[in-house]
């Protein structure tokens, strides 16, 4: 093995563990920005270090400082204090080990050799999200059990009967996807939907699978545990459920876990139907063939985005009162400077793509550095749908959860793989 | 090199597990010391380059089985009071292992008698999605289909009985 396969397996380590990490961070901030916007107040803003408050992302760290150093409890009275300890970290790493078959670019190529560019080369792709979407579940059994505690059992128990019920409508979902994509390997399925329908509309996942996309996000909110389906720590009724007893970091795992959870199945939902990585009617190859006049578009288009950004900034960023000498728009004002000199360096960048002579392993990394910024870009967005979700629709009952997932689900996704079978045999 | 290794090491917490689950008291710790077990099946599934065996490994035993086990367990909420006295344990693990032992003795004679060979990957894909299915469907359709419509049977009586009980009451 060369440097360059060494600095690549421990770059695609590094993004497959903490990307996740870090959107944690972001998912924490959009939720309660989020939930604040939906709900008519501002949200998050005071926390901040020498007046900058980061449009709130500084709660976040004050966040984690409290819960840092919360003191941190094993109560008394539990017998099975190697299970309670052990059930945050089985949900938490089982979230973040199923990003490491997502991949974030098309296989790059540089000279002779082609690297697959997920965090694990594994060829089974979906099937391992399937195994650790299984592996959850314990996390969530063993904390109810070994809390002992009345609301940890309930909510343990209510998680668990959901987990395992939604995964088969989820499974079904999946098998006429498959029939449809014809493989498991989620790079070929990403790399499948770069290309066209009738020569003009991309053929994602969303388009060829309309049925399959509502129970699959609807199987995938149940498996994340979010409302509408949180019953397993529905604090009406139950306190927390089955993280009642838990506190400190043990209790920040199971929170971290949750939004780590939540970025991964946005990630697959991505995946499956939106395209993945694939930018629309821009195919790896036909960007490799075209990158120098995507550059020049993303040149041009670039300062203008950040001027209205900056613009949007500077409008937003200001007392609702009068105050001498504001200090959110000397804020805003240094806000806007950091952005132009973001926008500066890609500028410089881009340029250098544009006028030097190069060769094509650069244009490769372009393409994959814009493929990456594309994932992210559309994770992004399919987390803002779990947000929007969460803020909106009402608790579901317990019975009528169960109810969905098996009288309604279910024979909906028997039927989807039937008609999909029979038109996939149809057009062979 | 590093496969033999790890080959050890799957056996040894295979073998580990499975003492823990026979030998642990109270039924949590016999499941988790058997899902100890079908993780490190699977590893060894993975180490013969089987990766669909390792997923269904995975996925069905490890994941969906034992993970309802674990459920039945927790919803029968044990405590130490509830499970039975049992006197002369170490007495039976003993006659009971010496009686095993001419079974293991005769596979250890087995084991030996295998002709040695050398160990090569066989073919490629072998052991992908792809590969099995194709051996499934050709070779094997019909068992395969037999094999399904069992387990159809099985899933629609499970839900017949679980929707009779709804109606007498």
């Amino acid at each position: 093995m060369s440097p360059l396969d060494y600095l690549l397996v421990a770059l695609r380590v590094a993004f497959g563990a903490f990307v996740p990490l870090c959107f944690v961070a972001v998912l924490v901030w959009m939720e309660r920005r989020g939930a604040a916007f939906f709900q008519d107040r501002a949200g998050p803003n005071r926390c901040n270090i020498f007046g900058f408050r980061a449009a709130g992302l500084i709660q976040n760290l004050s966040d984690a400082v409290k819960l840092v150093f919360k003191e941190d409890i094993v109560p008394g009275h539990i017998p099975h204090k190697f299970y309670f300890i052990l059930a945050p970290v089985l949900v938490f790493v089982t979230a973040l080990i199923s990003f490491s078959v997502i991949p974030f670019a098309d296989t790059l190529v540089l000279g002779e050799n082609s690297y697959v560019m997920q965090a694990i080369p594994l060829d089974i792709g979906i099937l391992w999200f399937l195994a650790c979407a299984g592996f959850s579940v314990y996390g969530i059994i063993l904390a109810g059990w070994s809390s002992h505690n009345k609301y940890g059992i309930l909510g343990g128990l209510r998680a668990a009967a959901q987990v395992i019920s939604y995964e088969i409508p989820m499974g079904l979902a999946l098998v006429s996807l498959l029939v449809v994509y014809g493989t498991v390997n989620l790079n070929e399925i990403a790399r499948f939907q770069g290309q066209l329908l009738f020569g003009m509309i991309p053929a994602w996942g969303v388009i060829l699978q309309p049925l399959g996309v509502i129970l699959f996000i609807v199987a995938a909110f149940a498996e994340t545990n979010r409302t509408p389906f949180d019953l397993a720590e529905g604090e009406s009724e139950i306190v927390a459920g089955y993280h009642v007893e838990y506190s400190s970091m043990k209790f920040a795992l199971f929170f971290m876990g949750e939004y780590v959870a939540m970025f991964v199945s946005s990630a697959i939902i991505i995946t499956l139907f939106f395209g993945g990585y694939q930018i629309p009617w821009l195919a790896t190859e036909t960007l490799v063939a075209y990158a120098k006049p995507v550059a020049l578009v993303l040149l041009v288009l670039l300062p203008v985005a950040n001027y209205f950004f900056t613009g949007w900034i500077r409008r937003n960023n200001t007392s609702h009162y009068y105050r001498p000498n504001d200090p959110r728009v000397r804020e805003a004002n240094i806000y806007i400077r950091c952005f132009w000199i973001l926008t500066g360096i890609v500028e410089i960048i881009l340029l250098g793509l544009l006028l030097a002579d190069t060769a094509p392993e650069t244009i490769r990394i372009f393409v994959a550095l814009l493929q990456m910024a594309t994932f992210l870009l559309k994770t992004v967005a399919m987390c803002f749908v779990y947000v929007w979700v969460r803020w909106t629709l009402p608790r579901f009952r317990y019975d009528q959860l169960q109810k969905l997932g098996w009288q309604t689900m279910l024979p909906l996704s028997l039927v989807n793989i039937f008609v999909t079978s029979a038109v996939v045999v149809a057009l062979s | 090199m590093l496969s033999q290794w790890l080959f050890y090491g799957f056996a040894t917490l295979a073998v580990v597990g499975a003492l823990g689950l026979i030998l642990s008291r109270h039924p949590m710790n016999g499941a988790m010391c058997f899902v100890i077990t079908l993780i490190s099946q699977a590893g060894l599934y993975a180490l013969l380059s089987a990766s669909l065996l390792f997923a269904l490994q995975l996925i069905v035993y490890a994941g969906a089985i034992m993970s309802l086990i674990l459920f039945i367990i927790m919803f029968l909420n044990i405590q130490p009071a509830d499970l039975p006295q049992e006197t002369g344990r170490w007495g039976f693990l003993i006659g009971g292992s010496l009686a095993v032992v001419p079974i293991g003795l005769l596979l250890l004679k087995i084991v030996r008698s295998l002709p040695a060979g050398e160990t090569t990957i066989i073919g490629n894909g072998f052991g992908h999605v792809k590969s099995v299915g194709l051996v499934l469907f050709r070779d094997w359709l019909l068992p395969f289909e037999i094999v399904s419509i069992l387990l159809l049977v099985a899933l629609v009586g499970a839900i017949v009985l679980a929707g009779k009980k709804e109606t007498i009451q």
